[in-house]
């Protein structure tokens, strides 16, 4: 229990931080919102009104409390640009980024686990060699390459889908999973790749200790021992590293959202910064570290659940 | 062991297989559906605001014509033409305009437009009822009466005879005066009416039944939001799009038979735009050197494959009456001369500057690569400093703080003024700061002449303007841009228009 308010409150202070820096860095860099908005079409009075009106004119703190308070109260504010409440603007397109982030996470889960057994089961073996290496190449391609070669050769010579051809899920669920399916494809090879040769390397290590050849005496067969006792002990390293694939692949989706045209969280994120949105951009921000903070936390306490060993708390 | 294993490889191939089917299934869907007319146009950023009145930026504002129209419109000669007016007459020397309301004009929702919802939109722009004008032209407007049903009386407080080009734009559109929100209910008068929108995915349209004029060809049009470059070509091949204006030479070349490529000008005038006030640019013998030493045919040979029109002033050739061709050849290349411009200024060795380029438009970045190549060969070190486009906005154009920078300069309106009274003196959007008595009178006197509506003698001074420009050599301009516009071989019809608009009522499919 004092771990996880100790925890809770490491957390509200990193996110503290985070949302005060995304102030601060918007505050330097070049570039005015109201200019943004306006473009070479504005009048120096225009320009005046405008500054006022989103109340750019008052000093950065009295802005920065303002927004806080407003933000711990629940009210996201309204996105210059678009004029629209920005809670509304992130709930619509939240949905998108979630379910990419979702189905490369299950694709991840279902290809590396039975695919990293296999290979250190077959460890030395051809195969594992030619799975090693394939692993490899996909380790070293960066997603949004992937992305670009998946979408060459899925969509535009064996057509089977369009690129560009997204379909909100409003309009439709089944198309808009079905138009998710690549990209998140692309996002999952490389985390793939590496789960898998995690997982191989940490069965290897594993099934070579004292206590598998305890367990063999014992008269386990061979799966008996795997399950019960190797993979056991193999996936600890292993969901370490899923914790923060999950954070990853959300934030990987924002590149990954540009490359097949989808409309999500990354989306908004990239255009608000260009436009210097700050409200957008300090709630879009605000949320990703949120949610890569919960999610570490998660992985903290689904440790100490698969391997008793290990005490986080520290009683 | 191993056999179960293959089993359930097994069951993951034919998983796998199956949810590519969904994928296959689902994609077959978005082809045809409905016998209705149907076109997927891609546009590179999301409307900005559907409000017409408040819109900003060209790339909504030329979806948004579309939408809504002013009292007049300009075809795609540039001409103006009535819209939601059937016409005017002007009197008092250009002082007091009348229109006359168009019959049985509708709007969007089926209420018929009234002389009281065109007052309520001239004073919205205006600022007459409370608040500041929201288009700075019509701070001249001092009341706009309606003396019956069909007529509205507009009075100037000055007079002018560029009036009716600023009722034509965009911003001036004529909406409900009972809409009370345009944002989330865009109600017009124009061809198309507004029917959902997604943020930064689409906006979707469709032809309006009443309207006034030749109806639109193309039932349903979807606007898709392609934000990144890249994925243009793939998003046309692969069908998620139609059509796209503005594609680069280099996506063009991308393209296979199945697209036509449409040429046109982008209508601006692209050039190295010089800051007037800093050294060395503040001595017209170096600006006269920069240009002499520019080899226009070499730039647009390198960035567009010789496609673009070189230009020698502010004026772009749309302009017709304005545009002065000659103005073209006064800086002929000749290296040596600008070399002996250049010891004559005090800068033999030459001399280094920086040009700041916005990062999101190749084309400058691309032709300020060949100018700082070409100014080599005089001694001058051109340093390219690539920004975004937001910077561009903040220290270039707002604060003025560049030495020299690549971009385009275009018109919101087809009015002499639009491109040539920035360069004065006291203009606020004179980015250059350009500052020359000379040009500062004979603008004046242009004003004055069209003020007594003596056009002629305002055309005389406008081009007496732009040769000031090109002999004190206020930029380098380079050229009016080549505009690429790809469209799907199964639809006809595109326009190109002398402004910023995209006419999908134009558009038609070819049986």
């Amino acid at each position: 229990m004092k771990y996880a308010a100790k925890k809770l409150v490491t957390m509200l202070i990193t996110l503290l931080s985070i949302s005060f820096l995304v102030y601060f860095a918007f505050d330097i860099i070049p570039g005015d919102a109201a200019l943004a908005a306006l473009g070479t079409d504005s009048t120096p009075e225009r320009l005046e009104a405008l500054r006022e009106q989103l109340g750019l004119n008052r000093p950065f703190l009295e802005r920065y409390f303002e927004w806080l308070a407003n933000f711990v109260r629940g009210d996201f504010g309204v996105s210059y640009k678009y004029k629209m409440p920005v809670a509304d603007m992130i709930s619509s397109k939240l949905p998108i980024t979630v379910m990419m982030a979702l189905i490369s996470f299950a694709m991840m889960v279902v290809v590396s686990l039975p695919l990293g057994v296999y290979t250190a089961m077959n460890s030395g073996r051809r195969i594992d060699r030619l799975i090693m290496v394939v692993n490899q190449i996909m380790m070293s391609v960066p997603h949004f390459f992937m992305g670009i070669v998946l979408t060459y050769i899925f969509g535009l010579v064996l057509k089977l889908f369009t690129p560009g051809g997204f379909v909100s899920y409003e309009t439709d669920f089944w198309r808009f999973i079905s138009y998710l399916i690549f990209p998140c494809i692309a996002i999952a090879l490389p985390k793939i790749a590496m789960s898998v040769k995690l997982l191989r390397g940490s069965c290897i290590e594993e099934a070579a200790k004292d206590y598998v050849r305890t367990a063999y005496s014992k008269g386990n067969d061979t799966r008996g021992v795997l399950y019960k006792h190797v993979l056991r002990n193999a996936m600890i390293p292993v969901i370490t590293l899923w914790g923060m694939t999950l954070a990853d692949m959300l934030v990987g989706s924002i590149v990954i959202e540009q490359v097949f045209n989808i409309p999500g969280i990354g989306r908004i994120l990239l255009t608000s910064i260009s436009y210097r949105d700050y409200p957008v951009v300090e709630a879009v921000i605000v949320l990703i570290a949120a949610v890569v903070i919960v999610t570490n936390f998660c992985v903290d306490i689904i440790y100490q659940i698969a391997d008793p060993r290990i005490s986080v708390g520290g009683r | 062991m191993t056999k179960r294993r293959h089993k359930f490889s097994k069951v993951l191939f034919v998983s796998m297989l199956l949810t590519l089917t969904v994928a296959l299934g689902g994609c077959a869907g978005d082809k045809e559906d409905g016998d209705s007319s149907r076109i997927a146009i891609g546009i590179p950023q999301d409307l900005s605001s559907l409000d017409p009145n408040i819109a900003e930026g060209s790339g909504t504002q030329e979806i948004l014509f579309n939408i809504y129209e002013g009292l007049y419109k300009p075809d795609s000669d540039g001409n103006l033409i009535p819209a939601v007016a059937s016409g005017y007459t002007m009197s008092d020397g250009g002082a007091t305009y009348t229109f006359t309301l168009r019959d049985g004009i509708q709007f969007h929702n089926g209420n018929p437009v009234t002389v009281a919802d065109v007052k309520y939109s001239i004073e919205k722009c205006a600022g007459l009822n409370g608040g500041d004008p929201l288009i700075s032209a019509f701070s001249n407007i001092e009341s706009v009466e309606t003396p019956d049903d069909r007529s509205i009386v507009i009075r100037l407080k000055e007079p002018s005879t560029v009036f009716l080009a600023i009722c034509a734009t965009i911003e001036a559109a004529i909406v409900p005066a009972d809409v009370a929100d345009l944002e989330t209910n865009p109600i017009g008068t124009g061809p198309y009416k507004f029917v959902s929108r997604s943020l930064q995915e689409n906006v979707v349209l469709e032809s309006f039944d009443d309207y006034w004029g030749e109806k639109a060809h193309i039932k349903n049009v979807t606007l898709k939001v392609i934000a990144d470059s890249d994925a243009i070509v793939m998003n046309l091949e692969g069908g998620a799009v139609d059509m796209m204006a503005r594609v680069s030479t280099a996506q063009a070349a991308a393209l296979s038979d199945k697209f036509e490529l449409l040429e046109g000008t982008m209508n601006l005038v692209q050039g190295m735009y010089l800051n007037n006030a800093v050294e060395p640019f503040d001595n017209e013998l170096v600006r006269q050197a920069l240009c002499y030493a520019v080899d226009k045919q070499e730039i647009l040979d390198f960035v567009s494959e010789g496609k673009g029109t070189p230009v020698g002033s502010s004026m772009f050739p749309a302009f017709g009456k304005y545009y002065m061709e000659e103005l073209n050849d006064v800086y002929a290349t000749d290296v040596e001369k600008a070399k002996a411009l250049l010891t004559e200024a005090g800068y033999p060795n030459g001399f280094s500057f920086t040009v700041k380029v916005p990062s999101n438009y190749q084309q400058h970045v691309d032709t300020a690569q060949v100018l700082a190549e070409q100014y080599k060969k005089i001694g001058v070190t051109a340093n390219i400093e690539l920004i975004e486009w937001e910077s561009w906005l903040s220290d270039v154009y707002q604060n003025r703080d560049f030495e020299a920078t690549v971009v385009g300069v275009d018109a919101s309106t087809l009015t002499a003024g639009a491109m040539l009274s920035r360069f004065r003196s006291d203009a606020h959007n004179n980015f250059i700061n350009y500052s020359n008595a000379e040009y500062d009178a004979e603008y004046e006197k242009a004003l004055a002449a069209e003020a007594v509506g003596d056009d002629e003698a305002a055309t005389v001074h406008y081009k007496e303007c732009e040769t000031i420009l090109t002999l004190t050599a206020a930029n380098v301009y380079i050229q009016d841009m080549c505009e690429l516009v790809a469209i799907n071989k199964k639809y006809a019809g595109y326009e190109f228009y002398p402004l910023y608009i995209q006419d999908l009522a134009k558009l038609y499919i070819v049986e």
